[in-house]
């Protein structure tokens, strides 16, 4: 067993975080009892992020308990329910906040029902290529942004609402799908010389290969 | 809304924000103005602050809501413009460039989440005002029900032949579903449809299935009509110059086909011309096939009635036609009338008559 923080862990090869919400599987995960403590199964085939834990070398790019994070692209809210585990906690004891963006009313419809029993979650409908839809909500640079969009200019984005939003040394995590690019092949290596010319330093480039196909996570600093 | 502000000037470092050293005359103070929701500030070029302004209205949720809606817009607060009055020459900066900007209290940020959770389900609601999607919807629903409708109709006729040999399946085939509708028993179909019937016997079951599968058919013809009605309603409502172009069915798959009506305007017209013909052009694109002359619009009996030859002519007009058309729908033109229409009209009698003089 391998703790990535108090909420998080590693066990053999799935990955868990700490249920806020006692008793509730968002989609039917797995729920493990643990003294007082529940654990709820993150999967990595329904979550980059997890993914990306699963397969990093160094797993400690998770923001800080009780910190403020910026997600853009939050589709259905899988990823953030165990970013709320671990920023937030129960009824936002930790006193995070997890800022969710997403272009799709549909999707925000999801979060909307998923923030009333987890609050610390802020959803948000706008578009992650305007920031001035982001900015009355993020009024202080963040220490961590992840962004999933899967659309073309993907890198561009990225680095656009890190120099808006993102902290000195703070943490920039961008899940690249070569298939939303029109140079499919070149995609990856095109991202890598962008985002060091951009000023990032780039501390791992993570190949979800095995969980989602054609996905490279970076995990670069500011 | 009131506000509030400090009617004095914060002076920090006091030798710095109203500097006299200056060379020449005429040099500006760099001021930059800054706001969020809770107020707005004006700092110098050392980021010392030196004006303020804050929000002293009722604070609610709902008055929140409101005010995060403005600024999503892109709009100043009003403390903005009071400071921005006062400093003419402020630039605007967002809160994110100023390092010293205040952190929201535990207060502040359970009236923001509740707010930003207002926004949300208010930009939820706006989505059911969004006519391309209710266009999506009615034009996708009348699809699905058609398709569904074409296999029953096709299935109740196959099984009306087994039982009824003598049946001609071409010439009776749209009196086969109403009739079996409208019977108790397989008798009293074959009466209907003049034909001899067989033999066999239908036990009450089987001749229940028969008959639930009928009148789905009949039931399913009149629905398809309904929703169609609903679709021209809406497409003479949303695009009301295509419509009149190309009739209002067409319009509303060619804007659903499109993702909606902003991106069809901003469509080139010889995308417009293949639009649902995507299979084929691609193939083009890839394999080197020769590339389709038309997609959805083919629909139009200006060019499905047309002869073959002039077909890909009539087409390419016709799409930049109808692009214009959706940009006048799109951008608040002009509706098109019947006279443009009798133009274009026109025009596609020319094609015809120069296509056949070769």
């Amino acid at each position: 067993m391998q703790s990535l923080s108090d909420r998080v862990q590693i066990r053999g090869r799935s990955l868990w975080s700490r249920n806020a919400v006692k008793g509730t599987s968002l989609r039917g995960e797995r729920l493990k009892r643990d003294g007082r403590k529940e654990w709820r199964q993150w999967n990595p085939r329904t979550s980059k992020l997890g993914a990306a834990l699963l397969k990093a070398t160094k797993p400690d790019f998770l923001p800080a308990p009780g910190s403020m994070c910026l997600y853009l692209g939050s589709g259905h809210g899988t990823t953030i329910s165990h970013l709320h585990d671990h920023v937030c906690g129960t009824k936002n004891h930790l006193k995070g906040c997890v800022i969710a963006v997403d272009i799709s009313s549909r999707c925000i419809r999801d979060l909307i029902r998923l923030c009333k029993t987890r609050p610390g979650i802020i959803p948000l409908l706008a578009d992650c290529r305007s920031s001035e839809q982001i900015v009355p909500f993020v009024t202080k640079r963040v220490p961590w942004l992840f962004q999933d969009v899967s659309q073309s200019g993907q890198v561009e984005m990225f680095i656009d609402s890190c120099n808006q939003f993102l902290a000195p040394d703070g943490v920039g995590l961008l899940s690249l799908k070569s298939a939303s690019e029109r140079d499919t092949k070149g995609a990856f290596a095109h991202a890598e010389k962008r985002l060091l010319e951009a000023g990032f330093t780039l501390i791992e480039k993570i190949d979800l290969t095995g969980w989602e196909e054609q996905h490279v996570l970076f995990h670069v600093v500011f | 809304m009131e506000s509030v502000y400090l009617n004095h000037v914060v002076h920090r470092l006091s030798n710095i924000p109203f500097r006299t050293d200056f060379e020449g005359e005429g040099a500006a103070l760099i001021v930059k103005l800054v706001w969020d929701w809770r107020f707005a500030r004006v700092y110098d070029e050392n980021d010392h602050l030196v004006d303020e302004c804050i929000w002293g209205g009722k604070q609610t949720p709902d008055t929140l809501a409101d005010r995060l809606i403005q600024l999503m817009h892109g709009r100043m607060s009003v403390e903005a413009r009071t400071l921005g009055d006062r400093f003419p020459d402020s630039e605007s900066h967002p809160p994110t460039s100023i390092q010293s900007w205040p952190d929201l209290t535990s207060n502040q940020s359970d009236l923001l989440q509740e707010a930003s959770l207002r926004v949300a389900e208010r930009g939820v609601a706006d989505a059911a005002s969004n006519p391309d999607s209710r266009l999506e919807h009615l034009v996708q629903a009348t699809e699905e029900m058609r398709n569904a409708h074409n296999t029953l109709e096709s299935r109740i006729v196959e099984w009306a032949g087994l039982f009824l040999p003598s049946l001609d399946l071409d010439q009776q085939r749209s009196h086969i579903a109403p009739a079996f509708a409208s019977s108790s028993n397989l008798k009293e179909a074959a009466v209907l449809l003049d034909v001899q019937s067989t033999e066999v016997e239908v036990g009450e079951k089987e001749w229940r299935g028969i008959q639930s599968v009928a009148k789905s058919t009949v039931n399913g013809a009149t629905d398809i009509e309904r929703m169609e009605d609903s679709v021209r309603e809406l497409s003479n409502i949303h695009l009301p110059s295509l419509s009149l172009l190309l009739g209002p069915l067409l319009s509303a798959k060619l804007c659903t086909s499109a993702h909606g009506r902003a991106r069809l305007a901003r469509l080139p017209a010889s995308t417009i011309q293949v639009i649902g013909a995507e299979k084929a052009f691609f193939m083009h694109i890839q394999q080197g096939t020769p590339p389709p002359k038309h997609g959805h619009i083919f629909q139009h009996s200006w060019i499905s009635r047309s002869p073959k030859w002039a077909r890909g002519s009539i087409a390419r007009m016709l799409a930049s036609k109808a692009a214009i058309a959706a940009r006048v729908d799109h951008f608040g033109g002009e509706p098109w009338t019947s006279k443009q229409v009798s133009e274009v009209e026109k025009k596609v009698g020319e094609i015809r008559a120069r296509k056949s003089r070769r």
